[in-house]
């Protein structure tokens, strides 16, 4: 464990200098091999400005999606800053059927994905702190015996960077980076909040089937993380299922009895469903949680929609003889 | 630096002001949507409650200024979360844009860390 921890933290605090970046060797960690290289990863060469789309295409062709960089720079391109920013790229991916997960900033990360046999897109920046050059590459592989890092950069298909100006460059454009994954594939290492940030993302982008099945996924692997029922709730709400719906939502509260967007989803759902007095119940709930936070108007706004369809609906309760949370 | 600052303070005041709007998209109506939902647990709760309809319209204004045709911007917002546009907003003219141009920039930073050196600002082309 101790043996294992020691080249770990000396990584970690590695990157997190730029006065002693130490070399890759040191920081390895044991379960890693020596050397590692995704030869298979596709190589798209960049033209003028448009390291974004290439780099995007290249983790994409690894996750599944064949793409060429010219069909993704409508998509993330912004002419007059001659650029890509980080937001659109993932937004890009969503829009390729894909979760774009970020990780988290320390180099033990980046090799976690890569020994998944996922490259990682990053952002370097190439320049110095006070006058940046950004630049997006694609991390495919390390070599601790040479101390390289191995990218897709540019118009080179294969580049070596020595590994401790590699990790400044990152270091110094804030150690962003991220992969693309299907839908339903989770990392090893990866954390919950994380995983269904990037699920929440292909959500709000309108992906229903892959927000679905990510969150399954992230159920069968965190079956006590209240925002994995949360958003599957807000999928079947989508799609017309209530009882589903109700089900999910109920499981969120249960879980975390203070949240307040679980017991206002779960309360316009039962009131869709006919349940008007356990609907009633659920917001005051949600509405006494809420004081004060940027939910509360949200919550009224549900009541006032509630209370609008209550009056003029005769509906039975679809689930009468059911017990919600509390 | 100023005129950032008054355009956060302006998205912050005017999102206040419009949140009684509610948000519309991507969740159904009554529904609270998983990104707005995990922003609020994570206490970004200034993030959260600029509402999507300010962010989307501002987003996209500063879009079409900054190039993109008026066709794309739609679907590129559309692939955003609310608390995503909501920083977009804040950040759109200042945030890393890689686009490494293979040669323009390269030299003006060149050009500039030689004159720094040569007058000895800074010695980066020693070894140390």
């Amino acid at each position: 464990m101790i043996r294992a921890a020691l080249p770990t933290a000396a990584l970690l605090v590695g990157l997190a200098g730029c006065v002693a970046s130490p070399p890759l060797a040191d920081g390895l960690p044991l379960r890693m091999p020596r050397a590692l290289e995704l030869r298979d990863t596709p190589f798209f060469p960049q033209k003028d400005y448009q390291c974004g789309p290439a780099a995007l295409a290249t983790v994409l062709g690894a996750s599944g999606v064949q793409v060429q960089p010219d069909a993704l720079a409508p998509q993330v391109f912004l002419p007059k800053r001659r650029g890509s920013l980080q937001a659109e790229l993932i937004g890009a991916a969503r829009r390729q059927g894909r979760l774009a997960y970020q990780l988290p900033g320390n180099g033990q990360a980046l090799l976690a994905e890569l020994a998944e046999g996922r490259p990682v897109l990053l952002l370097q920046n190439l320049g110095v702190k006070q006058i940046p050059r950004w630049h997006y590459a694609v991390l495919i592989g390390y070599d601790a015996d040479r101390n390289v890092a191995v990218l897709r950069s540019g118009r080179h298909e294969r580049q070596e960077m020595r590994w401790q100006r590699f990790a400044r460059s990152w270091d110094r454009a804030g150690r962003w980076a991220m992969t693309t994954i299907a839908p339903g594939v989770i990392p090893a290492q990866a954390e919950s909040a994380r995983y269904l940030e990037a699920t929440a993302g292909i959500e709000s982008a309108g992906n229903r089937e892959a927000a679905a099945l990510s969150y399954d996924a992230a159920i069968a692997r965190w079956p006590d993380e209240p925002m994995a029922w949360l958003g599957r709730g807000n999928v079947s709400y989508a799609d017309g299922d209530r009882a589903a719906a109700a089900d999910a939502y109920s499981r969120a509260a249960s879980l975390a009895p203070g949240n307040a967007a679980a017991r206002n989803n779960l309360a316009q759902v039962l009131a869709a469903a006919g349940c008007m007095a356990e609907a009633r119940r659920q917001l005051e709930r949600a509405l006494t949680l809420a004081t004060g936070t940027a939910l509360a108007s949200t919550i009224e706004t549900t009541r006032a929609g509630i209370e609008a369809e209550g009056q003029s609906s005769a509906m039975q309760c679809a689930f009468p003889d059911r017990q919600w949370p509390d | 630096m100023r005129i950032e600052r008054f355009r956060r303070s302006c998205v912050a005041l005017l999102s206040v002001s419009l949140i009684s709007v509610g948000l519309q998209t991507p969740a159904a109506a009554g529904i609270v949507g998983t990104a707005d939902a995990i922003a609020v647990v994570q206490q970004q709760n200034d993030l959260a409650v600029v509402r999507d309809a300010l962010a989307r319209a501002d987003v996209r204004e500063q879009m079409v200024t900054l190039g993109v045709d008026p066709a794309e911007v739609d679907g590129r917002l559309g692939a955003l979360t609310a608390p995503e546009l909501a920083r977009l907003a804040g950040n759109i003219k200042e945030a890393p844009a890689g686009g490494d141009s293979a040669l323009a920039i390269l030299g003006i930073v060149f050009i500039v860390l030689l004159v720094l050196e040569l007058t000895g600002t800074i010695d980066i082309f020693k070894k140390t």
